[in-house]
């Protein structure tokens, strides 16, 4: 595994193939590559442009400034590390292979503690517990939105934060693929009113730390995403050996 | 020691590594096959793919956004 890590950083970082590759294989293309185009000054320029408007945003509201800064921070690191949701949920079937699935566990699991500190905090402190509105009723719609959500996303090559990561990269399907998902959800806050009347609200609304108490909550999720992990593990392994 | 070429660029996640696939099959033993691919989510499946396969990978970006990966039918 370890191994398998630094020749992947070794292969992408090494030089081109011209040096690298022998002589006699040297391919067709490789001879004949237009010199890569150098953007640091236009890097450097846009992070000035970022800082700027992001102090600009600031003076507006603190939070659309921090929303501007997690965003860009976000879109580099799903960027940098081709992390992504949709190949998290799909390769463990395509390809065998459970990386990404794996990384999704991982990041869920320090979000997991992350977000039991802010609510914990503030229940000690007597303030109300943030994030409560976002405990929505779990339901079979639930189960059914998130299918037709991972066919969508498949097809379309990536979910929210993929698209637009990927329009950033200048891949052309996807300003397609994010027209249609604006239309879709602009359909589905049409009739969002109806759907939460007639089956959303109808399920239990789930709250862990009302259930198991804060120990407790915590203990289950992190113990489930580690059984998932170690499932996670086994399903690549056991691809291999076949 | 042929060397072949698959134009995957405007193709989305995951179309990359099934074409690959395919043509992996079709391919001899020493030859190499080089994916020309413009969406980073193959950058990551494809080459995943072929080490698992224990074939030899290089992965160059070649331009903006637009990446090679060479493959070598090993065994």
């Amino acid at each position: 595994m370890a191994e398998e890590a630094v020749k992947k950083i070794v292969d992408e970082t090494e030089a081109t193939p011209s040096s690298r590759r022998s002589s006699s294989r040297s391919s067709r293309r490789s001879t004949a590559r237009k010199p890569k185009k150098d953007q640091t000054l236009q890097g450097l320029i846009l992070l000035v442009l970022v800082i700027a408007f992001g102090i600009y945003l600031a003076t507006i509201s603190a939070t659309i400034g921090i929303f501007w800064l997690t965003g860009i921070a976000f879109g580099f690191i799903l960027r940098r590390t081709n992390f992504c949701f949709t190949a998290s949920m799909r390769d463990p079937i395509m390809t065998g292979s459970t990386s990404l699935t794996r990384a999704v566990l991982i990041a869920l699991a320090i979000t997991s503690i992350g977000f039991v500190a802010v609510q914990y905090g503030a229940s000690i402190k007597g303030l109300p517990v943030p994030g409560m509105g976002f405990v929505v009723p779990v339901s079979f719609a639930t189960v059914a939105g998130a299918f037709l959500f991972g066919i969508g996303m498949v097809l379309a090559g990536g979910c929210a934060s993929g698209t637009l990561m990927r329009i950033g990269e200048g891949f052309g399907m996807q300003m397609l693929s994010i027209v249609f998902f604006v239309i879709g959800s602009f359909w589905a806050a049409r009739d969002m009113g109806w759907w939460t009347l007639n089956f959303i609200s109808n399920g239990p609304r789930l709250h862990l730390p009302e259930i198991f108490g804060w120990t407790g909550a915590i203990t289950v999720q992190l113990v489930f995403i580690a059984v998932l992990y170690i499932l996670a593990d086994r399903w690549e392994n056991r691809n291999q050996e076949l | 020691m042929a060397e072949f070429e698959l134009d995957c660029l405007g193709e989305a996640c995951p179309i990359p590594l099934v074409k690959t696939e395919k043509k992996m099959q079709e391919l001899d033993v020493g030859d190499t096959l080089i994916v020309m691919i413009d969406h980073s989510c193959a950058l990551k499946n494809v080459p995943e793919w072929a080490r698992k396969n224990n074939y030899d990978v290089e992965v160059e970006e070649v331009g903006e956004s637009e990446w090679e990966i060479f493959i070598d039918k090993t065994a």
